[in-house]
């Protein structure tokens, strides 16, 4: 092996890189808050009687999870900017990556949550409806006051695993030449022709990272199985 | 804002005149498919191996197997991307990377980069499959399996792994998708798949709108044959009167 | 208090009720019995509007069921139900279980509800349980909450699908003699039970069911002193092999 390394662009740039990282969870944060609600929505909409909402649903949650997250993205990069500016009035000019790759995320992430939540939703017992209802609940009630709150209990160690997925998968926003955490990387690596350092640094901090929350998301998950 | 509607954009010829729009997207089509499909070859070989190791009665090999699941489920994609195709050729031992660089043209590096990449990530997830597969199988199989005589590799291969694959039949279903869904990663570094395509599609042409459709349909339409083909698979595969086999 | 005209109903081809007729006068206690799949549980659960019937009408307390301007959640929310499964929710304690119908339902506060819940523990002997959850509990236990819950309600008349058929046979009596204690109260009863002991106690009539029929509508004396099928006779000397 003759490569020499050189880790000495590293130590410089950490504020930009940590820039990035701000990126990175910002859009991580928002897109988990909306998925979970939209998600649960969708999946509520997906399980009613109603048809033509169930449909709109399965549409919703099978079209986008039948295509790749590189190409919502560019999708949103193509449409979001133009309605955003028209809707605002917004200068051609103002930066709307960030709130494209967010709207991007969340939609997409939506349709996974969802399904996650049907799930949950369906693993609870038939009988805690009819129980629910016959102590006079309202559909709502039932959903409310004893489904959810069972599924959820039940999905939190699901919901914070695809948690972990979509922060990895925030840095695909490298296709908006958005500076997020492994944009800005890159970038640093580019600029002193260090790439070779800064690809390993970015690979090791997302482990570090995603590794130690799955640790905790696994203990968590042992101790639920254990009550 | 209005748009021109124009889909008869796909029929014109691309600049250098030796195909038109339509063969551009069809090759980035092509390319897709080729790629995914022997990422997902070296995906089920390693995931299965992996599979087997991690439930094997012996704490070093079982190690070795976490270990590899859980470096390549925590990074994301395009970062081992990266580090594939930019890294590995430069650290590589025995001037194997100097060959790499010299020998190989830009797109086949390009390829193979990709390939070896979506191999190695999905197959961390196959791995993980194939593992819950074989822990789901009654414990009383392994031991009729031994009680026979049966050596331990013997259980595997006659007793455990012809069941559990048909248990995991679904479940790579949606993995097979995803390294469809995953491959248009690779589009950035510069690997003209599909995605890719589309996108070169939108700088020549200007209709990004007919481009990203047309592109997004294909996408739908590899999602419908790979689950019609897996159906077909499951169905095949299913064993009468066992659980699942409904 | 509950009349049950010619109800029928079928999933697809399947008839699973034909032609049910019976009434259920105020403070009488029924036991409907019959072999499985006889359609038992779903009559039940057709009385307060858990499982749709097709034809036919049920009224309960004066209200039709069927009718779909009928509002049940109102109409099931003055139905006590006993499920076989219990159904208590395990994600709340004893406590809030008995609790949160009357609270989310019936609009009783927080205070009214809590003294209304303990008193009706006490009284199924599980007072010292107010605070653990279902999970902590046995069978029987969890199926004594789940009476004192459906009671908290002030339920005019009271349901019970296969209550002692989940349970292990040391806990059936326990349960059993809740609801002894219950129909000599005076309550109104509909019970889906094999208990044939509990039928000889208590019961006013009797109903057999087989293949979706009643077959038999009967006193209780004559049910069980000569019944006119066969069916129902098999049956009873099945049930006393055991």
């Amino acid at each position: 092996m003759n490569y020499e390394f050189d880790w000495s662009s590293i130590p410089g740039a950490l504020p930009f890189l940590w820039e990035g990282m701000k990126v990175s969870l910002e859009i991580t944060v928002i897109a988990v808050i909306f998925g979970i609600v939209w998600g649960t929505l969708l999946a509520m909409m997906r399980l009613s009687p109603v048809k033509p909402l169930a449909m709109f649903a399965a549409g919703y949650v099978n079209l986008f999870r039948a295509i790749p997250l590189v190409m919502v993205l560019l999708w949103f990069f193509l449409i979001v900017p133009q309605v955003l500016r028209g809707a605002f009035n917004l200068d051609p000019n103002t930066d709307v990556r960030l709130t494209s790759a967010m709207i991007g995320f969340a939609l997409f992430e939506s349709a996974y949550y969802s399904e996650i939540i049907r799930a949950g939703i369906q693993s609870v017992p038939k009988g805690q409806v009819s129980a629910a209802s016959a102590l006079g609940m309202s559909y709502a009630q039932a959903m409310r006051l004893v489904v959810l709150p069972q599924a959820f209990r039940n999905m939190v160690p699901l919901l914070l695993t695809q948690a972990i997925v979509l922060f990895q998968d925030t840095s695909l926003v490298y296709v908006s030449a958005l500076a997020d955490f492994f944009g800005a990387a890159y970038k640093v690596g580019d600029r002193d022709g260090r790439l070779v350092e800064l690809l390993l640094f970015a690979g090791a901090v997302y482990f570090v990272l995603c590794f130690s929350l799955s640790q905790v998301v696994r203990r968590l998950q042992k101790r639920m199985a254990m009550v | 804002m209005s748009y021109n509607w124009n889909w008869g954009i796909f029929g014109n010829p691309v600049p250098t005149g030796d195909t038109t729009y339509l063969g551009w997207m069809l090759s980035g089509l092509q390319t897709t498919v080729l790629l995914s499909l022997s990422a997902w070859v070296i995906a089920l070989a390693l995931g299965s191996l992996m599979g087997v190791l991690r439930t094997v009665p012996h704490k070093g090999l079982s190690g070795i197997a976490a270990a590899y699941v859980e470096v390549f489920r925590n990074i994301p994609l395009l970062v081992q991307l990266f580090i594939w195709y930019f890294v590995l050729p430069e650290v590589l031992p025995f001037g194997l990377g100097e060959r790499f660089k010299q020998d190989l043209d830009p797109v086949t590096q390009q390829f193979v980069s990709a390939m070896v990449c979506l191999g190695f990530f999905t197959s961390a997830r196959v791995c993980e499959q194939v593992r819950s597969g074989i822990n789901a199988l009654p414990r009383g199989q392994k031991n009729a399996g031994l009680a026979l005589g049966f050596t331990l590799p013997q259980t595997y291969r006659y007793v455990l792994l012809p069941m559990a694959f048909r248990l995991v039949v679904p479940p790579l279903t949606s993995e097979f998708l995803n390294i469809f869904k995953n491959s248009a990663v690779c589009s950035t570094i510069g690997l003209l798949e599909l995605a890719a395509q589309g996108r070169q599609l939108v700088d020549y042409t200007a209709q990004p709108y007919e481009s990203f459709i047309a592109v997004t349909v294909l996408y739908l339409i590899i999602n419908i044959v790979v689950m019609l083909l897996m159906r077909v698979i499951e169905t095949r595969s299913r064993v009468p009167g066992y659980i699942g086999g409904k | 208090m509950i009349t049950i005209e010619k109800v029928s109903k079928h999933y697809g081809s399947f008839q699973v009720l034909t032609d049910c007729s019976t009434r259920v006068a105020k403070g009488e206690v029924v036991v409907v019995c019959g072999p499985s799949g006889s359609g038992k549980s779903t009559l039940i659960k057709c009385v307060n509007g858990l499982e749709p019937f097709q034809a036919g009408t049920i009224t309960v307390n004066g209200v039709s069921v069927g009718d779909p301007k009928t509002n049940l959640s109102k109409l099931r929310s003055h139905v006590g139900m006993v499920f076989q499964h219990f159904e208590l929710f395990p994600h709340m304690s004893i406590t809030d279980n008995l609790t949160i119908a009357q609270e989310k339902v019936l609009g009783r506060n927080k205070d009214e509800a809590r003294d209304k819940g303990l008193k009706l523990l006490d009284r199924v002997g599980l007072k010292a349980h107010a605070a653990k959850f279902p999970g902590q509990l046995s069978g029987g236990q969890q199926q004594r909450v789940a009476i004192a819950r459906a009671l908290a309600m002030d339920p005019i008349c009271m349901l019970f699908d296969e209550p002692t058929s989940a349970l292990d046979p040391e806990m059936i009596n326990e349960v059993l003699d809740v609801m002894v204690e219950l129909a000599q109260e005076g309550m109104t009863m509909m019970c889906v039970t094999h208990e044939m002991g509990f039928a000889r106690k208590v019961a006013n009539r009797v109903i057999f069911m087989d293949k979706g029929q009643i077959v038999e509508d009967d006193s209780k004396d004559a049910f069980f002193g000569a019944p006119r099928s066969e069916r129902a006779r098999q049956f009873l000397a099945k049930i006393l092999q055991h």
